[in-house]
């Protein structure tokens, strides 16, 4: 009895060693510490601040892409459509002139309108995610470069909307407040609701959820809303950290998104992942990218550490599976050999 | 859960030590006049840029002159953020003096002068910020000095008469404009024989420029030379005249990189390439953020002396590189950007 029972205690502290998390959690401080051992003031609280204020337009994309990538979905275009909503931020607040509070809403329901673009083409049109934000990826991109004509800047924002993308507020970026909000909000709905566990069975499986009795075209549909919605959020913070709003704002984002995502765990082809992962994920790049100034290395390595960090973490969650794989093999080996030998 | 807790508290141990151990050892700061050796952060436009790498090896002789530490940095990828990201890194770095080549003025701006906030000095070359985000531009080519070279050389080329076409990017953008009045002027008071009789944009298109080109030698048979405004118009046109089978009859002349027009230079199609020399702005660029780090460049000053450059003038709060430099056959060779 008691043996059982400390194999099953030691396979449970295996699962939790092996566990992807764990070991980006624990790459994540080896990172610290290296860069905090070779710059001296990459420790700092400012510095701090400063990969939190980088990171935050980049971990909203990544908050909620989590979501997608675990009904087994993508969104290549929120990018794009954080490009879109900067500009047409700046427009509804100098050109239409509303007020700024006012212009925050509005462009976070132009984001929610055009994440319900995506979210109908895929549901009803049954067409596979990758296609179809492949699509918007372009035509947001697109829109924000023809109402801008590729040159038109917004520019002198009112110094307290500024405050939200540079300053501080009790202490903290006035960001990461915001950033907290979504994580939580987002962290509850994936992992302490039915509704948000309904992802991953759809993504593990949506014939069979939808088998289940599951409203799997309204769940999708949700996800890529809440998507350009955020979006729509992060290009507002975005516009206050620059202080400008351009049509290529954005640009790259989603990838670095989704790099965020699978590296922190995040079953691409959906049905497996946590948001605590992505959090990870978007600090484990962060940090690098952010160390290696401190470190005085050159910061294009950063993308080349990036893939390398992807590719082992990937890995080291592979030991297990392909030791059990292993195993199994030498159990059934023997099996197969006997009946052979006496002949 | 359990397991979470363990990351969360895990997490929250790594960045609880690693506050700690900096604030141990605040020394690191090179603040001015610790008897540290000064650093220079120098930010091009885009990294991988010829036209940046040949600014950074005249930055270099300067920093190694002035024995100051350099740290080349920007941008890699075409995310508008990037150059604040780097800036505000910098901050936190605490470097001594930043110099800047912006790509957008205005989103720059606001992390230049935060930099100004925390007693950085800071000034901007090769592309300015907003002027109250800096203390010094160091301007590699006037108008007037672009504009002047540009139409001198064509008159030259053809003799001070005949008619000659303009290619430039858009028919919008200012500082093209800028030296396209210049051009006009310097024509009505200089040359009065020369005439234009065509301007097309290219969208800044090698392939557009060499179609209009195309299109512009056909409908203007008389065109004795091309002026291409802005740089990837100048193969471009090039392209066009030796397609057009009009080597030598139609002279090209632009404003460009010597790299990409010395194949044309070398086949005798484009006569003169212009362009500052970009070792030059480097080296400037570095030297006045070392004399504005100690001090010994001040708002104000009329002149400043650049090593082994010698003087240079400065008009307001712009250092002034001076007259762009004429690239040819005879000379195009030494130049590797």
């Amino acid at each position: 009895m008691s043996t059982s029972y400390r194999t099953s205690e030691s396979a449970a502290w295996k699962a939790i060693l092996f566990r992807h998390e764990t070991v980006l959690l624990l790459v994540l401080v080896i990172e610290w510490f290296y860069f905090n051992s070779v710059g001296p003031r990459f420790g700092t609280l400012d510095n701090t601040f400063d990969i939190v204020r980088h990171s935050v337009e980049i971990g909203l994309l990544a908050l909620v892409m989590t979501p997608i990538i675990l009904t087994g979905g993508i969104d290549l275009s929120l990018g794009s459509l954080l490009g879109l909503c900067a500009i047409l931020f700046g427009k509804l607040w100098r050109d239409a002139g509303l007020p700024i509070p006012l212009a925050i809403a509005s462009t976070l329901g132009i984001g929610a309108v055009a994440g319900g673009l995506n979210a109908l083409l895929i549901t009803w049109l049954r067409l596979p995610p990758l296609i179809i934000t492949l699509g918007s990826y372009s035509l947001f991109r697109g829109l924000a470069e023809a109402i801008t004509r590729g040159v038109d800047t917004f520019t002198n924002f009112p110094p307290s909307f500024l405050v939200l993308g540079q300053e501080r507020l009790l202490g903290v970026p006035a960001q990461a407040p915001v950033f907290i909000v979504v994580a939580i909000g987002i962290w509850l709905l994936v992992h302490r609701t039915t509704f948000g566990r309904s992802f991953r069975a759809i993504g593990f499986a949506p014939d069979g959820a939808r088998y289940a009795g599951l409203p799997v075209e309204r769940r999708v549909a949700l996800v890529y809303v809440l998507a350009g919605a955020v979006a729509a959020l992060a290009a507002v913070i975005y516009t206050a950290r620059l202080g400008q709003a351009r049509a290529d704002a954005g640009t790259g984002y989603e990838l670095f998104a989704i790099t965020a995502v699978v590296l922190g765990g995040t079953s691409i082809f959906g049905g497996a992942g946590s948001v605590h992962g992505t959090l990870l994920g978007v600090a484990a790049i962060a940090v690098l990218s952010n160390g290696l100034v401190h470190a005085r290395q050159p910061r294009e390595v950063a993308g080349l550490l990036t893939g390398v960090l992807l590719i082992f973490a990937l890995c080291i969650s592979a030991i297990p599976k392909l030791l059990a794989t292993l195993r199994v093999r030498r159990q059934t080996v023997p099996t197969n050999i006997q009946p052979s030998k006496p002949a | 859960m359990k397991n979470l807790l363990a990351l969360f508290i895990g997490a929250g141990l790594a960045v609880v030590t690693g506050c700690n151990k900096s604030s141990d050892s605040p020394a690191g700061s090179s603040g001015p006049g610790g008897g540290k050796k000064l650093t220079v952060a120098l930010m091009p436009k885009s990294k991988g840029n010829a036209y940046f790498i040949s600014c950074k090896q005249g930055a270099d002789t300067a920093a190694r002159d002035l024995g100051v530490d350099l740290i080349f940095d920007g941008p890699t990828d075409p995310d508008p953020a990037k150059q604040n990201e780097i800036i505000e890194n910098w901050i936190t770095l605490g470097v001594d003096v930043i110099a800047a080549a912006c790509e957008n003025k205005e989103g720059i701006s606001t992390a230049l002068r935060k930099a100004r906030q925390k007693g950085i000095k800071v000034l901007t070359y090769d592309s300015d910020a907003a002027p109250d985000a800096r203390s010094f531009f160091v301007n590699q080519a006037t108008p007037e000095g672009i504009g002047d070279t540009l139409m001198d050389e064509a008159a030259r080329l053809c003799g001070n008469e005949g008619e000659f076409a303009i290619i430039t990017a858009s028919l919008t953008a200012a500082n093209m404009n800028e030296w396209q009045k210049r051009i006009e002027a310097r024509r009505i008071s200089k040359y009065p024989n020369m005439k234009m009789v065509a301007l097309r944009p290219c969208d800044d298109l090698k392939d557009k420029a060499q179609s209009e080109a195309t299109a512009l030698l056909s409908a203007n048979p008389s065109v004795k030379l091309l002026m291409a405004i802005c740089s990837p118009a100048v193969p471009g046109a090039a392209e066009a005249v030796k397609q057009a089978g009009k080597t030598g009859r139609v002279k090209v002349i632009g404003l460009g990189l010597p790299s990409e027009n010395r194949r044309y230079v070398k086949e005798g199609v484009t006569d003169s390439v212009i362009l500052w020399k970009t070792k030059d702005l480097g080296y400037l660029t570095v030297q006045a953020a070392v004399a504005l780090a100690k001090g010994e460049l001040k708002s104000g000053a009329k002149t400043f002396k650049a090593g082994a450059l010698g003087g240079f003038e400065i008009q307001g709060d712009n250092i002034v590189l001076g007259k762009p430099f004429i690239f040819n056959k005879d000379n195009i060779d030494q130049f590797d950007f």
